[in-house]
């Protein structure tokens, strides 16, 4: 398997050294600085606003990294014919798609570690100009909230290689990667909305019930990995929970990487 | 040293309406050492007979094999080196970065890829540019650098699909100089090209294939024998063939 | 010739531009206008719209409410909030409280904003009451709650519930379980809110409430010292005074305190101390 780790590199080099990923962060720049201003404009929580605006920025960076370079490492070998240049070496299917992941795993990593710093520095900033409006303010439960988005991040961009595997073009695989998310994010309050119509005032059909249920399986459950309001509030969250969810989220990116890789091995590159 | 068996190839046109026969029973031998001259019009199946060896493509019927290894088997790339036609490279990454990778991936040394490079770039003329980023090349310079990448290592065959496609005469005389020295060395080159006299300046047999089917094989002086240029028993092959370019 | 027929060109077309633009801002003015603050949408459709993004919809859910109210203090006419427009407040504040339910601000502005004028109690509290579940670490909203029931709904019974349920949680003023049990004689009305707005004053920090609730506290003391008055008066003379201005002439008291809200205090029929204000 020494053959994943030359992958992995390319692909990390290939990823970060996209002039898009300074669009992102100069954009995550934008909104950190913009925490100021918008905590400034509390009355009493001041430090669960700041930590909401970090944390949100956090994810949306981390979610255009994904979608915008991630796919593209990916499908641009596709599109592009750049796989030629990787498949004429020894190596198998699998080791390209493993060597790949990691290398935008690795990607994910980096580019989220360098936001957190950001993140952190803004958080510090809010918090040094309103002293006494922190409540149940904890860096560690920020950091966790952090290292929950870098996982489900992670379960995006392997559920966007398995797209990758079978669509045709890249866009292909940006909309499902895109749909994926969207639904990833929604299902947990879309199915607590079927099961009880009744507070919104609708109606639903049981088969709409029981569609929602069965896509409550197969799609990833994304808000899983969402403990923003936790950290915002100072609030625990347990150790088993954390163990549970992190494992759901290993266990769901194995899939989806193996499927990915079955797919790509029956691939043909005319 | 190349062994293709009755391979054949049909792909699907549009939404699944036309079929296209790519390749037809294609059976051939490359022995080790030769340079080998794949000739054949645009579409003539050319480049999908490479890319069966290199295992990017499966073929519908037949079987390959490079050194006694099925070309299924991803270790027979270990020794063979591969050009595509038009390659693409990662934009970002610099030449160097770009053989590192290729010899890594092969298997090799760190300190032998910081040899092999600085030979290789040297020969292809890519010296000076070798810390720059791919996507700042020329065309020429992309190719000289997919050739180096072939290279690096130090393969016991090269297939190169239309290896001087976009050069310039120095390029060309650079390319055909490797494959020369590449012949001296004893190493086994298999090229396709659809221009005839890189394929009468190296190459000690060509084949000729002319829609999907090899049409004649032979050695070089063989064909040029009776007094015939290289141009005439191509163009009577495509005559005989139905004269027809079917891309 | 051609370049200077390009530049002119390209000069009026500028100036088209800024013409147009102008024209088309001013047609705009005259489209019929959707209403700013009619609806908000239900909670359980924020949420799945607001994807991971539950907490900056609640941020900006509550922003949206205090930038509003903000806006009215400019206004002339009188009452300053509509009844409706108290309403989409209160629904904002709602649905951004749906979303974090441990966000204090909604509870703590709405409690300020939604009661006194806007007179949605009994949501307000429902509000609050869904805040004290989730915000188990804190006293405050139970407090609010029971001041509401007290003050506003005539419901002492449940305001002493209420009081005793903030006093078992952290931190809470030891007052409070006294409080509940004052609560219990229905007597002493104003003195017992009087004490209650005390306390929510030595928590209140914003300028704005805490201008609000001082001037409350001014004009229930104002009060206060008239019931002791007409008290006195009472016990003096052995029947209770007919008009406010009985108590100067008799001596009991050297002058009638101001209101606050630029009211004038009476004697109502059953004897309470009133206001011509009636403390808006």
């Amino acid at each position: 398997m020494t053959a994943l780790w030359p992958i992995a590199v390319i692909t990390f080099k290939e990823g970060i050294r996209n002039r898009a990923v300074y669009g992102i962060s100069i954009f995550a720049l934008l909104l950190l600085g913009a925490n100021l201003l918008i905590s400034g404009m509390i009355m009493q929580e001041v430090g669960k606003v700041a930590v909401d605006m970090a944390l949100s920025t956090i994810s949306f960076a981390g979610l255009l990294l994904v979608l915008f370079i991630g796919i593209n490492l990916m499908a641009k070998d596709l599109d592009k014919k750049t796989i030629y240049m990787v498949l004429s070496r020894p190596i198998s299917r699998f080791q390209y798609i493993l060597g790949k992941f990691l290398g935008m795993t690795l990607l994910i990593l980096v580019t989220l570690s360098v936001l957190s710093i950001f993140a952190g520095l803004s958080i510090l900033m809010v918090k040094m100009s309103y002293p006494g409006y922190f409540p149940r303010f904890s860096w560690s439960m920020v950091a966790l909230a952090i290292s929950f988005t870098t996982l489900m991040l992670i379960l995006l961009s392997a559920l966007s290689f398995l797209f990758a595997s079978f669509a045709s073009t890249s866009f292909i695989t940006l909309v499902l990667t895109i749909i994926t998310y969207i639904i990833g994010q929604s299902i947990s309050d879309v199915k607590a909305l079927v099961e009880a119509p009744q507070i919104v005032g609708i109606q639903v059909s049981p088969l709409t019930v029981k569609v929602v249920q069965i896509a409550y399986y197969i799609f990833p459950n994304l808000s899983l990995f969402d403990i923003k309001t936790q950290a915002a509030h100072g609030l625990a969250v347990s150790p088993s929970y954390i163990f549970w969810v992190a494992s759901y989220g290993f266990i769901y990116t194995c899939i989806a990487i193996i499927l990915a890789a079955i797919i790509f091995r029956r691939r043909e590159f005319p | 040293m190349i062994r293709i068996e009755g391979i054949s190839k049909e792909f699907k046109e549009g939404i699944g309406s036309r079929k296209v026969k790519a390749l037809e029973h294609l059976t051939l031998d490359i022995h080790k050492g030769e340079v080998f001259g794949f000739l054949g019009p645009n579409g003539a199946g050319k480049s999908t007979a490479i890319k069966i060896l290199i295992n990017l493509i499966s073929p519908d019927t037949g079987h390959a094999s490079i050194m006694g290894k099925d070309v299924l088997d991803k270790d027979t790339r270990r020794h063979v080196g591969y050009l595509p036609e038009n390659p693409y490279f990662y934009d970002y990454l610099t030449a160097e970065e770009l053989l590192w990778f290729g010899g890594k991936a092969s298997g090799l040394s760190s300190n032998v890829i910081k040899e092999k490079t600085g030979e290789l770039l040297n020969k292809v003329n890519l010296h000076s540019a070798r810390k720059r980023q791919l996507r700042t090349y020329s065309k020429g310079m992309v190719q000289r650098a997919g050739l180096a990448l072939a290279l690096i290592h130090d393969p016991e065959v090269a297939i190169l699909d239309e290896p001087m496609s976009g050069l310039d005469p120095i390029g060309r005389k650079m390319v055909g100089d490797i494959i020369l020295e590449l012949k001296s060395q004893g190493k086994t080159v298999f090229f396709s090209s659809h221009i005839l006299t890189d394929i009468e300046r190296f190459c000690d047999r060509v084949g000729i294939i002319v829609g999907g089917r090899l049409r004649l094989v032979d050695k070089l002086n063989n064909l040029l024998a009776s007094g015939n240029t290289l141009e005439d028993v191509f163009l009577k092959e495509v005559e005989k063939a139905g004269g027809g370019i079917e891309i | 010739m051609k370049r200077l027929l390009a530049v002119s060109l390209f000069c009026i077309l500028l100036a088209l531009h800024l013409f147009t633009l102008g024209r088309a801002a001013h047609q705009r003015k005259t489209l019929p206008k959707n209403e700013d603050y009619g609806y908000v949408m239900p909670s359980p459709i924020l949420k799945i719209t607001a994807l991971e993004f539950d907490g900056l919809a609640s941020d900006f859910l509550f922003l949206q409410a205090l930038v509003f109210e903000g806006s009215t203090f400019e206004r002339k006419e009188r009452p300053r909030v509509k009844e409706w427009e108290y309403r989409w407040m209160y629904n904002t504040l709602s649905a951004s409280t749906d979303l974090d339910p441990y966000f204090f601000d909604p509870y703590y502005f709405g409690n300020a904003n939604l009661t006194w004028e806007g007179n949605l109690i009994r949501e307000t509290n429902t509000m609050l009451d869904k805040g004290s579940r989730f915000r188990d670490w804190d006293w405050m909203l139970l407090f609010y709650i029971g001041f509401n029931n007290f003050y506003f709904l005539q419901e002492n019974d449940k305001a002493s519930e209420y009081l005793m349920e903030a006093s078992k949680r952290p931190n809470s003023p030891s007052l409070l379980p006294t409080l509940a049990a004052r609560l219990a004689y229905k007597a002493k009305k104003t003195e017992n809110a009087i004490i209650f707005l005390d306390e929510i004053l030595k928590k209140t920090e914003d300028e704005a409430i805490k201008k609000a609730y001082e001037k409350r506290l001014n004009a229930l003391k104002g009060i206060l010292f008239l019931e002791r008055a007409t008290a006195a008066y009472q016990d003096r003379f052995k029947r209770p005074p007919e008009k406010i201005d009985v108590l100067i002439a008799k001596g009991v008291i050297n002058e009638i305190p101001q209101d606050p809200y630029g009211g004038e205090f009476y004697i109502d029929k059953d004897g309470s101390i009133k206001t011509t204000s009636e403390l808006r």
